[in-house]
C-alpha cells in the first residue's frame, strides 16, 4: 500500500461539478442553499455511505465561501455538548460575516441517524431546537432516515435522498485517479473495485489505493482477495469457520472477528450441530454448551454486552467438542425457526381464535384451553361431527374442519 | 335464558353459581359466606391451587352471590396470560371502574377476577399494586393464581389468602356420578376410578374426560371406553417428540418441536411441562431413568427462563435425551 496522504482525502471534491453522481440530488441542495432556505432552514441529506454527503457539503461550502463547522458522531451528542459547539455558532453572527469572501458558518451534523437514545440524552431535541433558532444554514447527513428516533427532524428539515453511484462514474474516477497517480490498472480490475463497492465511492478509492503499487500493473488477479478483505464475514464463512475451527481458541478468535448478528447465528449453530455431530454424545455435550451461551445472551438482553465473552467462551467450547471428527458438510439456512414460524403462521392463528372461544364459554385462558380443552372437543367432535357444542362455541365451518384434520399435538 | 345460551360443556353446565352447591371446599365456603352476609367487610382475595379445583368456580360464585343475575355488569373477568400487558389491564380496570362506579344495592364495589395473576412479571404485578390502591374505593380484586409464592409480598400482604388443595377423589367420583345421573350417562364404578385417577385432582379435566367418553358409546361409560378417551386427549406429538429423542433421532424430533411450537403456539415452557407429564407414562423407560431425565428436564426448564431462544434450550433438552437413550441402548 501507497503510504503517502490517504486518496479519499487527496481527491476530496472542491466543487460541486465534481462531486460523483446525485445530480438530482445536488441540485436541490444548491436551491436551498441558495434560495430556499427561508422554507425550511435544514436539509437532510440521507443515502448509502460514501456517496458524497459530506462531500457535497464541503464543496458546496467552499464554492459559495462558507466555513463549515462540523460534528459527527464520535462526539458525544448530549443537548450540552451540543450546545457548547454549535450553540455559540448559531447565535452569533461570525465576524467574517463582514469580509466580502465569506457569507458566515454552515453547520454540518455528521451521522445524525446516530445519535443513540441513552448516552445521547435530549440529543434529538437539542438538534431540533438549533435547527429552530439558529440564524446559519444547517445541514445534516443520515445513513437511515427510517428510524423512528430522527423522526423530529424530519419535520424541520428538507430530505435530500443520495443513491448509490453509478458504476460508470465510479470506473471513470479511478481511471482518472490512476492517471494521476502513474498506475497502470487492467480494465477489469477497475471494474471489479467500482462492482465491490456496491456504489460506495469512498471504499472504491480506498480499495484502489490499498491495492496499486509504483512500477506494477494492478490485475484482476489482485482484486480477488477483495471481498473478504473488506466486508463483514459473511454468516455461511462464519459458520464454516467455527465448525471446522481446529480448537477452542481457533473457534474464539474466529467468533470474536466475525460481524454476523449473534441471534442469527445462535440460530444457525443450533440448526446445523446436528450436521457436525452425529455422535449423540458429542451432540448432548456440543449443545448443553449451546444452551449456556444462549442463557448468557438472554442475560445480556440490549445491554450488559461485557458478558458477551461468556457468551463466545460458551460457543467456542461447542465448536471443540470433537475437532478430529470435522467432515464438510452443506449449511441450513436461513434458521429453520423462522422458515417454521412462516409457514405455520396461519394454522397457530387458527387455532389461537379457537382457543379465544374455548376461553370466553369456559372462562379458562388460551393456554388452558389449548391444553386441557382442544384434544377432548377434537375427540367429542369425531364421534359426532354435527355436534351442539359446535354452535355454543360458535366455532366457524373452517374452524370444525381444521380440529378434525389437525395432528395432536 | 335462550338455549342457545345453555352451556353444553358439562364443565360449566354443572358449575356451580352459589357458594352453598360447593362441595368439598367447606372451611372456604365457610369463611367466604360470612363475607356475603356484610359484603363491605369483603377484602382483595387471593385463590391459590392447582388447576380444576375450583378457584374460578369460587370467584364466579361470588359474583352471582353478591350481584346475582346482573353479575357480568358488575364483574370484570381478566385473564393474565390473554392479556398482552399491564397498560392493557391497567387501561380496562381503569374503563370498567369508571363506569361501574356505584356498585349494586349493598354492595358498594365493583369486581374485578383477574385469572392466572402468576403469570404477571414482578414489575407487572408492582403496577398492579398501584391500581388496586388507586381503585379500591371502587373495586374488589380476586387474584387468582396456582402459587401464591410467584406473587409478590405487598400484594399479598393486602389480600386474604383462600388455599386448595387437591381434590378429595371421593368427592370428585361423588360429582362425576352426579353428572352422570344428569345426563343420563351409565358410569361404572371402575370408569369413574380410572378419570379421576388420570385427572390427578383436577376436576374440570375429569368432567371433560366424562364427556369425551360419554359420547363414544351412547351414554355408557366402562373403563375400557375411559382407557380409549385418555388415549385420544394425550399429547401424541409430544409422545412421538421423546421417543424420537430418546431413540438418537435427534433432527426428527426436532421437527416435532418446531411444529409444536409453530403450528400448535406451544411455548417453551408448556412444551417443557407436557414433557415432563408424558414422560411418566412411558412404560419402557424404568423409574430410576424416568429420575434422571426429570432432573434435565429441571435443568432445561431453569435454563428456559434464563436464556434468549426457548428453541435452543428445547433442542438442547432433546439432545441431552438422545445421550441418556444411548447410554441406555448399550446397558441393554
Amino acid at each position: 500500500m501507497r503510504t503517502d496522504a490517504l486518496w479519499v482525502e487527496k481527491y476530496r471534491p472542491e466543487k460541486i461539478s465534481e462531486v460523483l453522481g446525485n445530480e438530482e440530488a445536488k441540485a436541490t441542495f444548491v436551491e436551498w442553499l441558495q434560495n430556499k432556505r427561508h422554507v425550511k432552514k435544514a436539509v437532510l441529506l440521507y443515502g448509502p455511505p460514501g456517496v458524497g454527503k459530506t462531500a457535497l457539503v464541503n464543496a458546496a461550502a467552499n464554492e459559495f465561501g462558507y466555513k463549515v463547522i462540523e460534528m459527527n458522531a464520535s462526539d458525544t451528542r448530549t443537548e450540552k455538548a451540543i450546545n457548547k459547539v454549535a450553540g455559540p455558532a448559531t447565535f452569533f453572527v461570525g465576524l467574517d460575516r463582514f469580509s466580502t469572501a465569506s457569507k458566515g458558518s454552515l453547520l454540518f451534523l455528521d451521522e445524525v441517524d446516530g445519535v443513540a437514545g441513552r448516552e445521547d440524552r435530549g440529543g434529538i431535541g437539542a438538534i431540533v431546537k438549533i435547527v429552530e433558532e439558529s440564524r446559519i444554514p444547517v445541514t445534516m447527513a443520515a445513513n437511515d432516515t427510517d428510524l423512528e428516533k430522527i423522526r423530529p427532524l424530519k419535520k424541520v428539515s428538507t430530505l435530500i435522498r443520495f443513491q448509490q453511484v453509478r458504476l460508470p462514474l465510479i470506473i471513470t474516477m479511478l481511471r482518472r485517479i490512476c492517471a494521476m497517480e502513474h498506475i497502470d490498472a487492467e480494465y477489469d480490475a477497475l471494474e471489479r473495485i467500482a462492482e465491490n463497492s456496491k456504489g460506495d465511492v469512498r471504499s472504491a478509492i480506498n480499495d484502489l489505493q490499498s491495492l496499486s503499487e509504483p512500477n506494477r500493473v494492478l490485475t484482476l488477479q489482485d482484486t480477488l482477495a477483495l471481498s473478504s478483505r473488506n466486508k463483514d464475514i459473511s454468516m455461511d464463512e462464519t459458520l464454516r469457520g467455527f465448525f471446522s475451527a481446529k480448537s477452542f481458541a481457533e473457534a474464539a478468535t474466529m467468533l470474536s472477528r466475525s460481524n454476523v448478528d449473534y441471534d442469527d447465528f445462535l440460530l444457525s449453530v443450533s440448526d446445523n450441530l446436528p450436521r457436525r455431530y452425529d455422535n449423540p454424545e458429542e451432540l448432548a455435550k456440543a449443545y448443553d454448551f449451546v444452551s449456556r451461551a444462549d442463557v448468557f445472551r438472554g442475560r445480556i438482553g440490549t445491554e450488559h454486552w461485557h458478558l458477551l465473552r461468556y457468551f463466545f467462551n460458551y460457543m467456542a467450547r461447542a465448536a471443540a467438542v470433537s475437532p478430529e471428527s470435522y467432515r464438510p458438510f452443506d449449511f441450513i439456512s436461513p434458521p429453520i425457526r423462522i422458515i417454521t414460524l412462516f409457514w405455520t403462521k396461519g394454522k397457530r392463528t387458527m387455532l389461537e381464535n379457537i382457543c379465544a372461544k374455548i376461553g370466553l364459554q369456559c372462562h379458562v385462558s388460551r393456554v388452558t384451553a389449548k391444553n386441557d380443552f382442544v384434544l377432548f372437543i377434537k375427540a367429542i367432535l369425531e364421534k359426532k361431527k354435527s355436534n351442539s357444542i359446535v354452535t355454543w362455541f360458535k366455532l366457524e365451518n373452517e374452524e370444525v374442519e381444521y380440529l378434525l384434520k389437525m395432528n395432536k399435538f | 335464558m335462550t338455549s342457545s345460551e345453555e352451556a353444553l360443556m358439562w364443565v360449566e353446565k354443572y358449575r356451580p353459581k352459589n357458594l352453598d352447591e360447593i362441595v368439598d371446599l367447606s372451611d372456604i365456603v365457610q369463611s367466604l359466606k360470612a363475607f356475603m352476609r356484610n359484603p363491605k367487610t369483603m377484602p382483595h382475595l387471593l385463590l391459590a391451587g392447582i388447576p380444576g379445583t375450583g378457584k374460578t368456580t369460587v370467584a364466579l360464585c361470588i359474583a352471582h352471590e353478591l350481584f346475582g343475575q346482573n353479575w357480568k355488569t358488575f364483574t370484570l373477568e381478566l385473564n393474565a396470560s390473554d392479556e398482552r400487558g399491564i397498560d392493557t389491564v391497567r387501561d380496562r380496570i381503569k374503563d370498567f371502574s369508571r363506569y361501574s362506579r356505584s356498585g349494586f344495592g349493598d354492595v358498594p364495589f365493583a369486581l374485578v377476577i383477574l385469572d392466572e395473576s402468576d403469570q404477571m412479571t414482578g414489575p407487572a404485578q408492582t403496577a398492579l399494586r398501584r391500581i388496586m390502591e388507586t381503585s379500591s374505593r371502587t373495586s374488589r380484586f380476586i387474584l387468582i393464581c396456582n402459587q401464591s409464592g410467584k406473587i409478590i409480598e405487598p400484594i399479598q400482604s393486602r389480600c386474604a389468602i383462600f388455599r386448595f388443595s387437591k381434590l378429595d377423589k371421593k368427592a370428585m367420583i361423588a360429582h362425576l356420578e352426579h353428572i352422570a345421573k344428569k345426563e343420563n350417562v351409565t358410569l361404572s364404578p371402575e370408569a369413574a376410578e380410572r378419570i379421576v385417577e388420570y385427572s390427578e385432582g383436577d376436576l374440570r379435566h375429569a368432567i371433560n374426560a366424562l364427556q369425551t367418553a360419554s359420547v363414544y358409546r351412547d351414554g355408557l361409560v366402562d373403563e375400557k371406553t375411559v382407557l380409549q378417551v385418555i388415549g385420544e386427549a394425550s399429547p401424541k406429538q409430544v409422545q412421538m417428540m421423546i421417543n424420537k429423542a430418546l431413540n438418537g433421532e435427534f433432527v426428527d424430533a426436532r421437527k416435532i418441536m418446531y411444529e409444536l411450537m409453530g403450528a400448535y403456539g406451544f411455548s417453551g415452557s408448556e412444551i417443557v411441562r407436557q414433557m415432563q407429564r408424558e414422560l411418566f407414562k412411558l412404560s419402557y423407560i424404568s423409574p430410576e431413568q424416568k429420575a434422571d431425565l426429570t432432573s434435565i428436564i429441571g435443568e432445561y426448564d431453569y435454563r428456559l427462563t434464563q436464556g434468549a431462544n426457548s428453541d435452543i434450550q428445547l433442542s438442547a433438552l432433546l439432545a441431552q435425551f438422545g445421550k441418556v437413550g444411548k447410554a441406555k441402548g448399550e446397558n441393554r
